[in-house]
């Protein structure tokens, strides 16, 4: 049937428009989340934007461990990491597997700044990847920067930090250039394994951590990745652990709200829970 | 060189300005009007309105007289980088080895007056041999239209009629010469020197001296004298932005051609706009590494040209290099092509392709155009150096840096920030155990400017030390560490404990999960060390309910308290991903 061929022809031809993968794709090694990615994981070359959530917007913390994840399997070249506030702190990169010794830090006060500085950035096809840490983007600068990163090849993380709620209020719904939307959250960690046994306190035979309202030992960190917004993908969410010292992460399992996935992604935890830890 | 009073009008009208001195009110200067009238600074004010009833007034400005005779000096070291204000009316100017550049020193004088004149200065030029005697004979023997210009060796002639207060006396000193009948310069020469030195001191034989040009008197220049300079003057003032790249292009290849002689690279510049009201606007910049590509220094100075008002028009520009480095000829690749990019991919990831990435991109307008030529620095070998350098001259050099491991138990001292300009440490320092050693070390080990720089070849990940996992490895990190630490109200049950509460930023967080003590001490070997206050912290991980990690830290031993001591203090150190 030519009419069903051309159509065909044609959506092909339209999710090209859209998905300018001309770079390569750098993919998660997650089957769940690659699947919601055009062309089987992050287009390089391309601009993505990764938001944080609550008192996080701020800092930024889990945003730069995700793109440190990332930025660890993009090969050795140098980073161009643009920045109001030196506060990247190297042991911490190395957690996440980028070896800090690849950043090179631009320290700039205002937003304008960093939008030059990481422009010109991508025009150095030398880079690995370019990072810039900024409040406001509007939607020109965004294009631009965009239209830039598809040029050169180079690929842009934008990390939104927001000092002011107001500001954060009006920059996290409006809409931008970006190929990608990320926000990343910390989720509570898993319980850890492999404690000591807590000395018992008071009657109940409750450890004294639980009385005071927290427990003690913090097991792997975990991590919401929710991809807000992805041209020509679907939009989703995944909860993963953090990513590790080679810069990947992996969907945790155990938890009920998690997208299906294949059940050898997940690393089936036998016992998990918090009653396990005082077996002594 | 005597330069005018600033703020004072130029009209017919007598005017004087007006210090305080002891007291009284004296006149600091006259314009012509009141000079003709027979009004003279260091009158009383009193004595010149007696004069001059009509004497126009107003408050002597020392500070902004000084400030402009600094900037008729800098505008001066057109004529040569050793360049000073000499007093509170004159500008100094070493004119040895740059005079044959205007075709010898009477028509350098003649341009210096003509230029000043159009400024609204009415100079008295004298060009000898001397400090001491171009001192004297500008201020005691040129005239407004009429330079002072003996011939070479014709000096100790010119200053012989002159007073004796040409020799830079103190008045005192001049009137006690005065007393005895010493009137002219020319009088004390044939004075026996051991007499005239036992008889008014030192100080007149050595100033005769100095006139005569028997000792020598150096020059310390307005600013640092630069190493390599190239000027380029044009024929009227120069306004157009376009003018000005050209200008820029001639300037940097004539400088290259010198660098490449002689085998340098330049490091920082000067590039200095001579404007014709007097006023010089300087591009300053450095680069990340030497350079004498002609493009690339073009392309940076350009990328700062809109940082410049012209006013109403350049006259000179002079680009001066304060700073070179040897760079050794590079030996071109014979493959134009770049290297092929290695990319180790995860296992089991998706080979990606990466296309050549096209050399120029060709880019929608940038709100802040940078003139053509300013990307030119592409394809100077190099890495990223070239995009280092553009980003220095917009941002300054100190903005760039990198992450560089240091042996210290202290967590903000275990990674700092060096310039990105300067060589990755070719070998951290041991961890600092013995002594005054460790100090030593640990100073010396701060990052200099190293001759050869090789930016972008990176560290490897030795150096940070084992994080996360393993016997030997330390507790995790986080990974944005905030220095100084933010203080934060904690509240704890127990001594040991970590809080189960505390507010930080005006926001409360409840700890759900805690990790810890991990104590750190400070380094008590060092001098630093020894006298911090916080002697010894405990760093705990706190998880709040939302799963977010943060790094915590109490200063003080947890025991002290209500008991006694100052209670402990808690602090927020880091925020883990």
């Amino acid at each position: 049937m030519p009419r069903v061929t051309s159509l065909s022809a044609l959506r092909e031809r339209i999710r090209r428009l859209e998905q300018p993968v001309r770079h390569g794709v750098l993919p998660f090694g997650v089957d769940a989340i690659d699947d919601a990615l055009p062309g089987g994981g992050l287009a390089l070359g391309a601009v993505h934007e990764i938001l944080g959530v609550g008192g996080d917007e701020e800092d930024a913390a889990t945003a730069s461990g995700f793109v440190a994840g990332l930025l660890a399997r993009l090969g050795a070249e140098p980073v161009l990491w643009c920045l109001k506030r030196a506060d990247l702190y190297g042991p911490g990169l190395l957690a996440h597997g980028l070896d800090p010794g690849r950043l090179v830090l631009v320290r700039a006060a205002r937003d304008d700044d960093i939008l030059w500085a990481v422009e010109e950035g991508l025009r150095a096809p030398d880079l690995a990847a370019a990072v810039g840490e900024i409040g406001r983007l509007p939607m020109v600068a965004g294009r631009r920067l965009q239209l830039a990163a598809e040029r050169s090849g180079v690929t842009l993380f934008l990390l939104r930090r927001w000092r002011n709620a107001a500001v954060a209020a009006a920059e996290r719904g409006r809409p931008s250039a970006a190929v990608t939307r990320w926000r990343v959250s910390a989720l509570p960690s898993a319980p850890p394994f492999q404690q000591p046994p807590l000395p018992r306190w008071g009657r109940g035979g409750e450890h004294y951590g639980d009385a005071r309202g927290w427990e003690l030992g913090i097991g792997r960190p975990r991590w919401r990745m929710e991809l807000l917004r992805v041209r020509g993908g679907a939009p989703g969410a995944w909860d993963v652990e953090v990513a590790d010292a080679t810069g990947h992460v992996s969907l945790s399992a155990g938890l009920a709200d998690r997208p299906a996935a294949p059940a050898e992604q997940a690393a089936p935890r036998a016992g998990a829970g918090p009653l396990s830890r005082r077996a002594g | 060189m005597p330069g005018p009073s600033a703020g004072a009008p130029a009209d017919e009208r007598p005017f004087a300005t007006v210090a305080a001195a002891a007291g009284r009110r004296l006149v600091a200067a006259v314009n012509p009007a009141a000079a003709a009238a027979g009004l003279a600074p260091g009158m009383p004010l009193a004595d010149a309105l007696s004069f001059l009833p009509s004497l126009a007034t107003a408050a002597a400005d020392p500070e902004a007289d000084g400030a402009a005779l600094h900037r008729l000096a800098e505008w001066c070291t057109r004529y040569s980088p050793w360049t000073a204000p000499d007093g509170a009316d004159g500008v100094k100017i070493e004119i040895t080895g740059s005079a044959h550049l205007w075709g010898g020193e009477a028509p350098l004088a003649a341009d210096l007056a003509r230029r000043l004149q159009r400024q609204g200065v009415a100079p008295r030029i004298a060009i000898a041999g001397g400090l001491g005697a171009a001192w004297a004979l500008a201020r005691f023997a040129a005239g407004a239209g009429e330079p002072a210009l003996p011939a070479p060796g014709a000096g100790r002639d010119a200053l012989a009629p002159l007073p004796v207060e040409a020799l830079r006396l103190d008045p005192a000193m001049a009137a006690g010469l005065r007393r005895v009948g010493l009137r002219r310069v020319g009088e004390l020469y044939p004075m026996p020197r051991a007499a005239l030195a036992r008889r008014f001191g030192e100080a007149v034989a050595r100033r005769l001296d100095l006139a005569l040009g028997y000792a020598p008197e150096p020059l310390s220049p307005l600013a640092e004298a630069p190493a390599r300079r190239v000027r380029l003057s044009f024929a009227e003032p120069v306004a157009d932005p376009a003018d000005f790249l050209r200008a820029i292009e001639r300037l940097t290849h004539d400088l290259v051609e010198r660098l490449v002689r002689e085998g340098m690279g330049a490091r920082r510049l000067d590039l200095a706009f001579h404007r014709v009201d007097g006023k010089v606007e300087h591009i300053r910049l450095g680069t990340a590494r030497p350079s004498r590509d002609p493009r690339h220094l073009a392309g940076l100075l350009a990328a700062r040209l809109d940082t410049v008002d012209p006013g109403l028009g350049v006259e000179d520009m002079i680009l001066a290099l304060y700073a070179a480095e040897k760079l050794p000829a590079e030996q071109l690749p014979f493959d134009p092509l770049p290297p092929p990019k290695k990319n180790p991919l995860p296992p089991g990831g998706e080979g990606r392709v990466r296309g050549a990435a096209p050399a120029s991109p060709q880019l929608p307008p940038h709100p802040n155009p940078l003139p053509p030529g300013g990307r030119g620095g592409d394809h100077v070998a190099g890495g990223i150096a070239p995009l280092l350098d553009r980003l220095g001259a917009r941002l300054g050099l100190d903005a760039l840096s990198r992450l560089e491991p240091r042996a210290s138990h202290i967590p903000e001292r275990a990674s700092v920030n060096v310039p990105a300009g300067v060589n990755p440490h070719p070998n951290p320092p041991p961890l600092a155990g013995e002594g005054v050693h460790g100090a030593i070390a640990a100073l010396s080990s701060l990052p200099r400017i190293a001759p050869t720089l090789t930016f972008p070849r990176m560290r490897g990940r030795e150096g940070w030390g084992r994080v996360g996992v393993g016997v030997n490895a330390k507790p995790p990190r986080p990974i944005r560490l905030f220095v100084p630490p933010e203080p934060i109200a904690a509240a704890w049950l127990l001594p040991d404990d970590p809080p189960f509460h505390f507010i930080w930023r005006r926001r409360p967080y409840r700890v759900r999960r805690a990790a810890g003590p991990e104590r750190i001490a400070e380094e008590w070997w060092t001098a630093e060390g020894s006298a911090s206050v916080d002697a010894i912290r405990d760093y705990y991980r706190v998880e709040d309910a939302a799963g977010r990690c943060f790094w915590l830290f109490r200063a003080g031993l947890p025991g002290s308290g209500p008991s006694g001591g100052p209670p402990p203090r808690w602090f927020m150190h880091g925020v883990f991903a």
